[in-house]
């Protein structure tokens, strides 16, 4: 009858009134809303080593910016998946992260593979996108304008080596590389290391690939050893470098030179090989030796937070891709994606991870790599020399004349 | 392009025995079960990676020489071999290699997620023996060396089984017939828990030959799996002293080609043998089993 | 009048998928055309092994094909994608034309493994060619905000797969591939011409991954090679055309939906058991129901064979 409905009426009106009243509270509560910020990151799979280091990195910028107050008077709050270093896995995430989650902003993910496969999404949606982990140049050069380089590129990973070949009148060098992404791009890439050798005078004897997962270099450095280079770099990631170091002492091959890239700089590197790794060049991005401002602190303020856990440049260099991004929306004074566009084309700052800048393409331009050589059982940055710690042990020994 | 001088050449024939001889190995072990079960196990090279693991645990934890625990962790793979559910069912009658690719498949990819669950996909290695002997202008790797020893022996053992003992000879009756065999008073059934153990234990010993010699990690068992199916085309699936010869001659192919050419190519250049020889003489170079 | 019903119900749902970009978030309509996808490769696999029994193991290599087709001419020759796409629809069967002609001789444990071998060559192959496919660089398209479009026509794909699947499966031609799989001496003694109805077939199931591979390459603006000829694509379209009902037209439908959503659940939330999971189904799949859903409900309520 009438009366029931006209009660269940009033009982809603009753409902509203309530909500109405308790809406300033909700209200208030959504102006303290964090901001948050999406990201996929490799936490299974190949790459979860470095990409749980890269989360630390994310993790604790966080902390230190919430500590500070935050950004726009709000908090930060990071909106994590794992994209199982999956490069198609990465872009249904952030797909999600920016369509359903309806993250305000975004940070990269680790690898340049990875980088380049989710590049294409948040330029769909003009979100911009600083990425720590990316270093190939073809990434920054196909007209996209909101993806961000922190890194040096892949092409200059081995400069520091040829530099050094050079510099000691060296004549002819060596480059093996991973048949990936990134390695190939380090060696044979347009101002790759077979380009800064030439352009420094010295003969390339030998350029080869392998296929990924490959664990017998014999044929690769038998063919080394006949060709008796002067300077010999590998491309490689962590488990290439320690084989090919191995089979290099197994099968007496002496370049005066021997350098490699990714995992040289781990110490696991030292901790598998021994004494063998003695003399063996590396490329890094960062260490944390390194005079950069609040470098130290960090390095601290990490070992602190996260007690033994695993540190690389990984660690540092999320760490300062976050806050480069929090700078740029600080001097935006907003989380609209052009204007963070604009306040990060314009910055030149100096980060704990070292130099940034980019230009209009995001291409990084004033980050440096450094080169260290394992000197007992410790890492000695030897390149540059404005950064150099120690000098490098040159020429490296032959294997049969090291006690 | 470098000009190849005799010892390089040695060197390379040299390094291609060596690895060559433990694709023969863990190759068995798949000849064994297509042969007597008719079944494709794509999760050969799993059964290695648990092999390569148990060796490290061994040696990290307890110290055990990881030659000397060699034989430990052929017992626990066989142990986990003959409990296997492959054979439990009488599976799709018109297409019996589907079903068993896709259970072979489906516990590999479990036990895979499992390892990285368990264990993560940090590289791990056993720091056991390192460097080589010089003959003339030739090295021989230690690890690979000890490697190829191990590996010959064990398949002496393994054809002197097949061939001298009852327990063998029932094996390969099975393969050959399964039907006469259960004629013949046969237990079909355990021969095949039998055989899947054995072959368990083959993969086993190829994990922990290569512990010493390359990174364990939990996906490392795809490449031996799909090299033993390059072996046992090459030398004819259920022949077994094919196996070994197919596996040899794998590993020269690799090296000479990576020699010759690039070792990019060597990996195509596997590949496309296996479809020649597949089209050419399915039943492999030296002729086997159909 | 009986037929209304049904038909209906067809119109509805695909006006509803048609309409679906219009309200679903950008992330829904990636998962939709990732279904339509599966349901794509799901039926083309039907198309070859379900119904000549022949198990096509590295069914994926199409795919990859296709995928390399339409990225290379998109890329080099600077082709509009639809064309580029379709285009992977042709170089897809060619290659099935040139493995089919030797490999479909073969017989079962060894056209599967020839078939697995297959995919690891091409590959490998396209590693190789690295001046024209990038090789291990990966290739990397010109970015294109297209999704939407792209949705449509793996829909399209989807969707004439199943028509496809639908169009054997009801004739004469079906019946034949069928008898080669229930007994491929009886169909020959019988005068089936069984090498040229094996390789139709083959050439056919390759026609429905080469597009898929293509548009996949257009959506997600960068390939490399071991992204788009990965083993376990082969098996999640096996599996999902033997959860629905292997030999039947609505199967690898059912099988790609059911699994799609489970997939889509499971992944987000348990991240970390997902792939044990995933191989866990596997297993009880084959042991538990080799015929699939569908082919079970065949049997127990007498379905017809056309469902």
């Amino acid at each position: 009858m009438r009366s029931t409905e006209g009660s269940r009426l009033r009982g809603l009106w009753a409902l509203l009134l309530a909500a109405g009243l308790l809406l300033p509270l909700g209200g208030s509560a959504l102006a303290q809303q964090p901001i948050k910020i999406g990201a996929s990151l490799s936490l299974t799979g190949t790459y979860a080593k470095l990409g749980n280091n890269q989360h630390r990195g994310y993790q604790l910028c966080a902390k230190h910016v919430n500590e500070k107050g935050g950004v726009l008077g709000r908090k930060v709050e990071f909106v994590l998946y794992d994209d199982r270093s999956d490069p198609q896995t990465g872009v249904r995430l952030y797909e999600r992260l920016i369509t359903q989650d309806k993250v305000d902003l975004v940070m990269g993910p680790y690898s340049s593979a990875i980088s380049e496969a989710v590049a294409n999404v948040n330029e769909r949606y003009k979100m911009p996108m600083v990425a720590p982990m990316a270093a190939t140049t073809a990434i920054f050069k196909k007209g996209r304008k909101f993806i961000f380089m922190v890194q040096s590129p892949a092409e200059v990973y081995l400069e520091g080596l040829i530099d050094v070949a050079a510099k000691r009148g060296l004549k002819t060098a060596a480059f093996v590389y991973e048949d990936t992404l990134f390695p190939k791009a380090t060696v044979v890439a347009p101002g790759g290391s077979v380009d800064l050798a030439k352009k420094k005078g010295i003969e390339v004897v030998f350029v080869e690939g392998y296929p990924k997962g490959n664990t017998d270099f014999s044929a690769i450095l038998t063919k080394i050893r006949a060709a008796n280079p002067d300077v010999f770099g590998a491309a490689t990631y962590f488990d290439d470098a320690v084989a090919i170091t191995r089979q290099m002492k197994e099968l007496n091959v002496n370049p005066k030179l021997y350098g490699v890239t990714v995992g040289g700089d781990l110490p696991k590197f030292y901790e598998l090989l021994g004494k063998n790794a003695e003399f063996v060049y590396g490329a890094t991005q960062w260490e944390s030796t390194l005079p950069y401002p609040g470098a130290k602190e960090f390095t601290e303020a990490h070992h602190k937070e996260f007690p033994g856990a695993d540190f690389s440049y990984h660690t540092a260099g999320g760490y300062a891709g976050c806050q480069i991004l929090v700078e740029a929306v600080k001097r935006a004074g907003s989380l609209d994606g052009e204007k963070i566009r604009a306040e990060i084309l314009k910055m030149d700052f100096d980060s704990v991870y070292g130099g940034f800048k980019v230009e209009e393409d995001g291409f990084q331009v004033s980050h440096k790599m450094v080169m260290f050589q394992w000197q007992d059982g410790k890492k000695v940055i030897v390149w540059p020399e404005n950064l150099a710690e120690g000098k490098p042990r040159f020429p490296t020994p032959p294997w049969g004349k090291r006690e | 392009m470098t000009t190849v001088t005799g010892a390089m050449l040695a060197q390379v024939v040299v390094s291609g025995l060596l690895a060559g001889s433990l694709y023969a190995l863990v190759a068995l072990g798949l000849a064994l079960i297509f042969g007597v079960m008719r079944v494709i196990n794509i999760a050969h090279g799993t059964l290695l990676m648990l092999g390569s693991y148990a060796t490290y645990w061994w040696f990290t934890y307890l110290g055990w020489n990881p030659y000397l625990s060699l034989p430990a962790a052929m017992g626990l793979l066989f142990l986990g071999g003959v409990h296997d559910p492959v054979d439990e069912k009488p599976l799709e009658k018109r297409a019996p290699e589907l079903s068993s690719l896709l259970l072979t498949f489906g516990i590999s990819i479990s036990l895979v997620n499992l390892a990285q669950l368990a264990w993560t996909s940090d590289l791990r290695s056993v720091e056991f023996l390192t460097g080589s002997y010089l003959l003339g202008p030739v090295a021989f790797s230690k690890a690979r060396l000890v490697g190829f020893a191990f590996a010959l022996g064990i398949t002496v053992l393994a054809f002197l089984f097949l061939g001298r003992t009852k327990l063998g000879k029932a094996i390969r009756a099975t393969a050959q017939s399964r039907e006469v065999a259960m004629v013949c008073g046969i237990n079909v059934g355990r021969i095949h828990l039998l055989t899947f153990g054995v072959a368990s234990a083959l993969a086993a010993a190829g994990g922990s030959l290569v512990s010493v010699i390359v990174a364990i990690q939990p996906e490392m068992g795809q490449v031996w799996t799909f090299k033993s199916f390059l072996v046992i085309v090459l030398g004819g699936a259920g022949n077994y002293p094919g196996a070994l010869l197919g596996g040899l001659l794998l590993g020269l192919v690799e090296q000479l080609s990576s020699l010759y050419l690039t070792t990019q190519v060597s990996e195509a250049i596997a590949y496309l043998l296996l479809v020649v020889v597949l089209l050419i003489r399915p039943t492999g170079l030296l002729g086997g089993r159909t | 009048m009986k037929r209304l019903g049904p038909a209906l119900l067809a119109l509805g749902l695909l006006a509803w998928l048609a309409l679906w970009p219009l309200w679903a978030s950008g992330y829904r309509v990636r998962f939709m055309l990732e279904l339509f996808m599966w349901v794509a490769l799901a039926q083309s696999w039907n198309l070859i092994s379900g119904l000549t029994g022949y198990v096509s193991f590295g069914h994926v290599a199409f795919y990859g094909t296709g995928a390399y087709t339409a990225g290379i001419l998109i890329l080099r020759a600077d082709w509009p994608w639809p064309l580029a796409v379709l285009a992977g629809g042709v170089t897809a069967p060619i290659l099935a034309l040139l493995i089919g002609y030797p490999c479909l001789r073969l017989k079962g444990p060894y056209f599967a493994i020839a078939m697995l071998g297959l995919n690891e060559v091409m590959r490998v192959v396209v590693s190789y060619f690295d001046g024209l496919t990038g090789g291990g660089l990966g290739l990397s398209l010109p970015t294109l905000h297209a999704s939407v479009p792209v949705y449509y026509a793996m829909g399209a794909t989807a969707l004439g797969a199943t028509i496809l699947a639908f169009a054997i499966i009801t004739s004469r031609f079906g019946l034949r591939l069928m008898s080669i799989r229930e007994d491929e001496v009886a169909a020959e003694a019988m005068g089936i011409d069984t090498s040229r109805y094996k390789l139709y077939a083959f050439l056919l199931s390759a026609v429905a991954p080469g597009i898929a591979g293509g548009l996949f390459a257009r959506d997600q603006g960068y390939i490399e090679p071991i992204s788009v000829f990965p083993l376990l694509t082969t098996i999640t379209m096996i599996v999902m055309c033997l959860f629905g009902g292997k030999g039947t037209i609505f199967g690898p439908v059912l099988g790609a939906v059911l699994l799609s959503v489970f997939q889509e659940l499971v992944w987000a939330r348990f991240l970390y058991v997902h792939q044990v999971l995933f191989g866990v189904i596997i297993v009880a799949v084959v042991l538990f129901m080799p015929k699939g859903i569908l082919g079970v409900l065949q049997e127990r309520y007498r379905l017809p064979r056309t469902i």
